[in-house]
């Protein structure tokens, strides 16, 4: 009985110390077990091509494959290396946490099974008991797609230096809008490229960024306004395919969208040609169900020089009933333990993910098997912790210096991505109105702290201004419209943004101002002459209103907006309009 | 005084002819044997540091010589390898299939470095600190070991660290 109690308790101290088996360990679980000879073609085999050959086949995303007889004895010692501390097959989650797609976990004993066949002097066995040849798809995962993207011209990543990163901005050619129910990333070259961090711009910002430079891709950060699309994650991390989409939750796609996609490469020692393609999966009938994507999180990070345990929290709490569809924790090098756990109303948790040793490069999107069904009234809550001492290897300071928030992986962040669907569009709205406020409060200090580093940066206070104004905060948001304007006062735009701000604060006199100056820089400034119209109209200076909104139809004969916005002045100065 | 003879460490030539791994020419100071692999990511990932390490010590008598230890890389594969990082012209390259030179130096690893001084190993681990274990690693080295062993052998001072451990790869389990 005695001896049975140790040998349980010397497992459990073995998984949780990384899950390195200790030889004590190994021997007394080879004294309980029945001695029969471990071969590679019924016991290894199968463990090869069932976690591994994913990625160790031929053609695919692992250096070397494990598939034959020859290379898993070429490779044997590695293996029982690997899998002992876990290394392999890579899932950086807890394995008690999901199940999530694409998991494919070794039990502790399939651990035992390749240490012991290594022990054995890697016999090979009996041929009969071959598992019958799996055949891995070349090319496209999910089938033939309705739509390829492709680089015009190849990225050349040089052959050294650390991570590298870069963003490609690629048009979306489609001539109507499309519903999108699923889309495959192809690496290109698999040796390097390590991750794909994957959003869609409607607006030109991203392309612009692209151009500006030499060269495929920019370097730098990805734009605001490359975002999720309708909730949906769309990311890549080797061996993995997001499934097709259910037709009822395809994500819409206008036209003129550009796919910017940002990836995370390694050197290999050499220069690499580096040519990724997506594909797109159509459906025939718009989505009648949109997730949401909640973002907990904190932009106000600021990590001592040496502190080796900073630890940042978040919460939210549902004002409506959901389920998890898929969760993705984000933070960079400092970051040792991510955790995030949701406290129902009953007070029971339910784990959402644990990683006690984050790494970086692992940029995983954890889909739910079964989605994970979350009441109203439910708090979902994260707590990572940081390690920015000399004792974190990762640590891309030597020595340590002071760590705020911040988008370049020298800097830091911590994320923690919820994929949620609500029961309906009516909670959809809810949550989305209820939570909005919360991730633009936590987006205004990012703001404020990249303002601290960059104050000469004028887009920085104009998308600050811009959530100011959303948040209600006009004051804020005209003080930061001010600073962009003594940065650029040129730009019509500049002056544009600060009527509007005036406008919101009903400072009237001081925005028609602005609005002046905007059209005497752009006298086609067709948003100038309407705001100003408003304003005129809201003083009761009707023919000034009606000669602006003239100059709007004037400038946009084609909009319906601004005829009726006509229309109205007249109506409000109680005439008809002469045409 | 009796003179103890040298042991011939036979490995095989690219032409397939078997070659003693210590054979140099005159004047040679140290050869620093490099195992290396052709598929082994960590092992590639340095072929730009030992290129710069041979240039900074290929003048002061320094032998630099690729080995590879898996049977696997055959001739052909290594003439394309060499290409492809750039180590053709300043390295020596000789196959182990038999792995008498890993067993000779105690390498395990690619890439492990092993430095030969008058017959013996005066340096054998990592080329530097910067992987820790598969999958951490530095941003930058903070030690730069096999640079400092080869510092110290021409200056005909002793090896601050005459072994560490090398991260990467296993050499092949053929010979265990």
């Amino acid at each position: 009985m005695k001896r049975n109690f140790c040998f349980a308790m010397a497992l459990v101290a073995a998984v949780a110390a990384a899950r390195i088996l200790s030889p004590t360990v190994r021997a007394q679980a080879r004294a309980t077990e029945k001695p029969t000879q471990v071969t590679y073609t019924k016991d290894v085999a199968p463990l090869l091509a069932d976690r591994c050959g994913m990625c160790h086949h031929a053609g695919g995303s692992a250096p070397f494959t494990l598939l034959s007889y020859s290379d898993a004895k070429r490779h044997a010692g590695q293996i029982a290396t690997v899998t002992g501390n876990r290394f392999m097959p890579p899932w950086k989650a807890d394995p008690a946490d999901g199940p999530f797609v694409g998991q494919h976990p070794l039990t502790d004993r399939e651990v035992l099974v390749l240490r012991r066949w290594l022990d054995a002097g890697t016999p090979e066995g009996d041929p009969r008991d071959l598992p019958a040849p799996r055949e891995w798809v070349e090319g496209w995962q999910l089938g033939k797609p309705d739509l390829v993207i492709t680089l015009k011209q190849p990225y050349t990543l040089p052959p050294e230096g650390t991570d590298a990163f870069r963003i490609f901005v690629l048009p979306i050619p489609v001539d109507t809008e499309r519903f999108v129910r699923g889309l495959e990333f192809r690496p290109g070259n698999a040796k390097v490229v390590h991750h794909a961090n994957i959003r869609i711009d409607t607006t030109s910002v991203s392309r612009k960024l692209d151009e500006a430079g030499p060269g495929p891709g920019y370097d730098g950060l990805i734009a605001r306004t490359a975002t999720y699309p309708d909730g949906h994650f769309l990311g890549w991390t080797p061996g993995q395919v997001a499934p097709l989409l259910p037709a009822e939750l395809a994500w819409r796609l206008e036209r003129n969208t550009d796919l910017v996609v940002e990836l995370h490469m390694q050197p290999s020692g050499k220069p690499e040609q580096v040519s990724p393609s997506i594909g797109l999966y159509f459906g025939d009938a718009p989505p009648t169900r949109t997730p949401a994507m909640l973002r907990l999180g904190r932009q106000d990070i600021d990590i001592p020089a040496g502190d080796a345990n900073y630890v940042i929290t978040d919460s939210y709490t549902l004002p409506v009933d959901v389920d998890v569809e898929a969760v993705q924790p984000h933070a960079h090098y400092r970051a040792r333990d991510v955790r995030g756990e949701a406290t129902l109303p009953d007070g029971s948790t339910k784990r959402l993910i644990d990683i006690a040793d984050w790494d970086f490069r692992w940029q995983h999107v954890y889909r739910f098997v079964t989605p994970l069904s979350l009441p109203k009234g439910t708090t979902v809550s994260m707590r990572y912790t940081y390690d920015n001492s000399e004792t974190n290897e990762r640590n891309p300071q030597r020595p340590p210096i002071r760590a705020r928030w911040g988008q370049r992986s020298a800097e830091e962040m911590g994320d923690l991505w919820l994929q949620v669907l609500p029961r309906n569009d009516d909670d959809l709205n809810r949550l989305s109105r209820d939570f909005r406020p919360k991730v633009a409060a936590e987006d205004v200090k990012g703001y404020e702290s990249e303002i601290e580093k960059h104050p000469a940066d004028a887009g920085l206070h104009d998308d600050v201004a811009l959530l100011y104004l959303e948040l209600g905060k006009s004051d804020s948001a005209i003080a930061h419209f001010t600073t962009s304007l003594r940065l650029k006062p040129q730009s019509a735009a500049a002056h544009y943004n600060l009527g509007t701000a005036l406008t919101v604060a009903r400072r009237l006199d001081e925005a028609a101002a602005e609005y002046r100056q905007a059209l005497r820089i752009d006298p086609d400034y067709a948003n100038a002459h309407n705001n100003l119209g408003n304003v005129l109209l809201a003083q009761r200076r009707f023919d000034e209103a009606i000669h602006e909104f003239s100059e709007v139809v004037r400038l946009q004969p084609a909009s319906a907006a601004a005829q009726k916005n006509l229309a109205a002045a007249y109506a409000a100065a109680g005439r008809s309009p002469r045409f | 005084m009796l003179f103890l003879p040298l042991l011939a460490v036979l490995v095989q030539a690219l032409s397939g002819a078997p070659v003693d791994a210590m054979q140099a020419p005159p004047g040679t100071t140290a050869i620093v044997f490099l195992f290396t692999s052709t598929d082994c990511p960590v092992s590639n990932r340095y072929a730009p540091e030992l290129r710069r390490i041979a240039d900074a010590f290929a003048s002061k008598g320094v032998v630099f010589r690729l080995v590879y230890p898996s049977p696997a890389d055959d001739a052909r594969a290594i003439h394309e390898h060499m290409a492809a990082y750039a180590y053709s012209g300043a390295f020596d390259a000789v196959r182990d299939p038999k792995q008498s030179l890993a067993k000779f130096t105690g390498a395990t690893i690619t890439p492990e470095a092993a430095v030969v001084v008058g017959g013996r190993v005066a340096y054998r681990g990592r080329i530097d600190d910067r992987f820790v274990d598969l999958g951490r690693e530095r941003p930058a080295p903070t030690r730069r070991d096999l640079f400092d062993a080869l510092s110290a052998i021409v200056d005909g001072k002793p090896v601050p660290h005459p072994t560490t451990q090398a991260v990467g790869c296993f050499i092949s389990d053929l010979a265990r």
